[in-house]
């Protein structure tokens, strides 16, 4: 079996990988990507520690955040088109009609 | 403790039937009809509203039900605050029956405002790391289909996109913390990990990598600095009436579901809490303040003063007597309807100007304010109540609940905390009095305007509740104080 210290290691460097991309990237799609491995990464925390644990609360409740999850790409996806349509672009360094 | 008995969760159920039904009905009704929506809306959470008055809970300050495997509770802090959020969405429901009247989407922007209104109801409700994570996320992607609801303005679309960005990032933040408190402690139940951590202890290093992730996620809600980047683009570039909602509502559910996890749970963790939120607190108000000053949007401005705001309602997680905390919730409700009162009149002005040129570019921009007390008097002089009311003059609701709070923390002896605030106010005061002296005192703009009733009507609402917490705060703050005491501080 493998120790609980793997999957916490996996999930911390999943984590940092989503922030990074989050600060570097400017492609709206690959910020939702980002976003993605960053609600994986605290999945794959739950159910770790549901295994240590021994008990299924954090499967139930990583069952419930992917379906979060995937409803918040929808509504990411929805804005970005809705975006491209207005602004042709989605690019997110272009989008800054608001500032200070 | 009965099980058989799911009276009190009428409200919940009120709203949530009626959020689908309308989305349902208003596949069939044709557009002209359907503005009934937006009625039979603002009855259901009028409904709701008089349920929560009518049942009493509010006067109690012991548990009164929990529901769902102690998930779900029933105590006079979640009514409280679902009194709030209930009030603001039938505000902004009255208002929105006049902005919206010929759209075709109507249907789909009420359904999204009673889910959004449902999904923090269940935060406040909340008794377990689960029903707190789904009520938050229910209310924040409501939330980012209204901020871009006027999907042709390049303005709304941009504010939804961040308003996205950066509340996905605080609730992936925000779940990652949740793992990492039910790794330690081995169950999500708050008042399970409270006692789990007063049995076992919790490791230092632990202690405080989970604070890192739970305060990072929810001061993101809470727009404090400096965590507050997407509160002025948002506030701004939405439609005005979400704006309000945002502020008044969904930043307030931020607030309730900090006080459910920090206080209830992870009390044992009160001394780095109080540091973090003691610096968290003197920024956030100075910086608000400041900004707030330069602004000439007045969109922005009031963004900026809602940020400086939460500032002095996170001094509540600073002294954290009950007293205190009590404080910090009386001032929840009245900069609810402070700040959606002040929202509805600036969507007042911009929509009375928007109707006269289309396409006006900064319709609330400070310039158009100008001699409004003869352009459009009753707006002005409810506009003029609640910035009033913000800066902290009586006898409005803003002096009650500043009054209240600075002397709970003058008693628990956080001098420095009261000084920097007081001087806040002051500062304050400049921003909302040159607002003031902008509708009265400058030569009108332009014409006279004609004021659209529904907006009438909902700062009529807001006008009479905030000169009711002035006048007459006792069962207002007894409300507060029965709430902060559920906590068990």
């Amino acid at each position: 079996m493998v120790p609980l210290n793997y999957y916490l290691l996996l999930s911390g460097v999943l984590f940092a990988i989503g922030i990074y991309g989050l600060i570097s990237q400017r492609n709206g799609i690959r910020i939702l990507m980002c976003l993605e491995i960053l609600l994986n990464s605290a999945n794959l925390n739950l159910v770790a520690f549901s295994s240590y644990h021994g008990n299924s609360t954090g499967q139930v409740f990583a069952l419930f955040s992917i379906a979060i999850a995937a409803a918040e790409a929808a509504i990411g996806f929805a804005i970005l088109i809705a975006l491209f349509r207005v602004r042709d672009t989605i690019d997110l360094h272009n989008i800054n009609i608001l500032r200070w | 403790m009965s099980y058989l008995n799911y009276t009190h969760l009428a409200p919940e159920l009120i709203v949530a039937i009626m959020g689908l039904a309308v989305v349902f009905f208003g596949l069939f009704i044709p557009t002209r009809f359907k503005r009934g929506l937006g009625c039979i809306s603002g009855l259901a959470l009028i409904i709701a509203i008089l349920e929560i008055l009518r049942n009493g809970v509010l006067w109690e300050s012991q548990r009164v039900a929990t529901y769902f495997y102690d998930a779900y509770t029933i105590d006079s802090l979640s009514q409280f605050f679902k009194l709030v959020f209930l009030s603001v969405s039938f505000i902004v429901v009255i208002a929105s029956t006049r902005r919206y009247k010929e759209s075709r989407y109507q249907d789909e922007y009420y359904g999204l405002l009673l889910f959004a209104t449902l999904g923090m109801m269940v935060v406040a409700s909340s008794n377990d790391l689960l029903t707190l994570f789904i009520g938050f996320e229910l209310a924040s992607m409501s939330t980012y289909a209204l901020a871009g609801f006027d999907k042709t303005n390049p303005k709304s679309v941009e504010a939804a996109m961040k308003y996205y960005i950066i509340g996905s990032i605080s609730s992936a933040i925000l779940l990652f913390g949740f793992s990492l408190l039910y790794g330690a402690t081995g169950t999500t139940n708050l008042e399970a990990i409270s006692a789990y951590i007063a049995a076992h202890g919790l490791a230092s290093t632990t202690g405080t990598a989970i604070l890192v992730f739970l305060v990072a996620g929810f001061t993101f809600k809470m727009a404090l600095v400096p965590f507050h980047m997407w509160a002025p683009d948002t506030y701004e570039g939405s439609p005005t009436l979400i704006s309000a909602l945002l502020a008044a509502g969904s930043k307030k559910m931020g607030f309730v579901a900090a006080f459910k996890v920090f206080i209830v749970a992870l009390i044992a963790l009160k001394l780095d809490m109080q540091n973090v939120f003691f610096i968290l607190a003197i920024i956030t108000m100075t910086y608000g303040n400041l900004v707030a000053i330069s602004q000439k949007s007045i969109k922005r401005m009031l963004a900026y003063s809602s940020v400086a705001q939460a500032g002095y309602i996170s001094m509540a997680f600073v002294i954290m007597t009950p007293l205190a905390v009590g404080a910090g919730i009386l001032y929840v409700l009245s900069h609810a309807f402070m700040k959606t009162g002040a929202f509805i009149a600036v969507g007042a002005v911009v929509y009375m100007l928007t109707r006269e040129k289309k396409n006006l570019p900064d319709a609330d921009h400070l310039d158009n304010f100008a001699g409004l007390s003869k352009r459009a008097p009753l707006t002005a002089f409810a506009m003029m109540i609640f910035v009033f009311a913000l800066a902290g003059i009586p006898p409005t609701a803003g002096f009650v609940s500043k009054f209240v709070l600075f002397s709970s923390a003058i008693h628990a002896g956080y001098i420095t905390l009261v000084l920097v605030a007081i001087l806040n106010s002051a500062l304050s005061l400049y921003y909302y009095a040159r607002l003031v002296k902008y509708m009265y005192v400058l030569p009108p703009a332009g014409e006279t305007l004609r004021e659209p009733r529904a907006y009438l009507l909902a700062m009529l609402v807001a006008v009479i509740v905030v000169i009711a917490i002035g006048v007459y705060p006792a069962p207002f703050l007894e409300w507060a104080m029965n709430a902060a005491t559920t906590m068990g501080l």
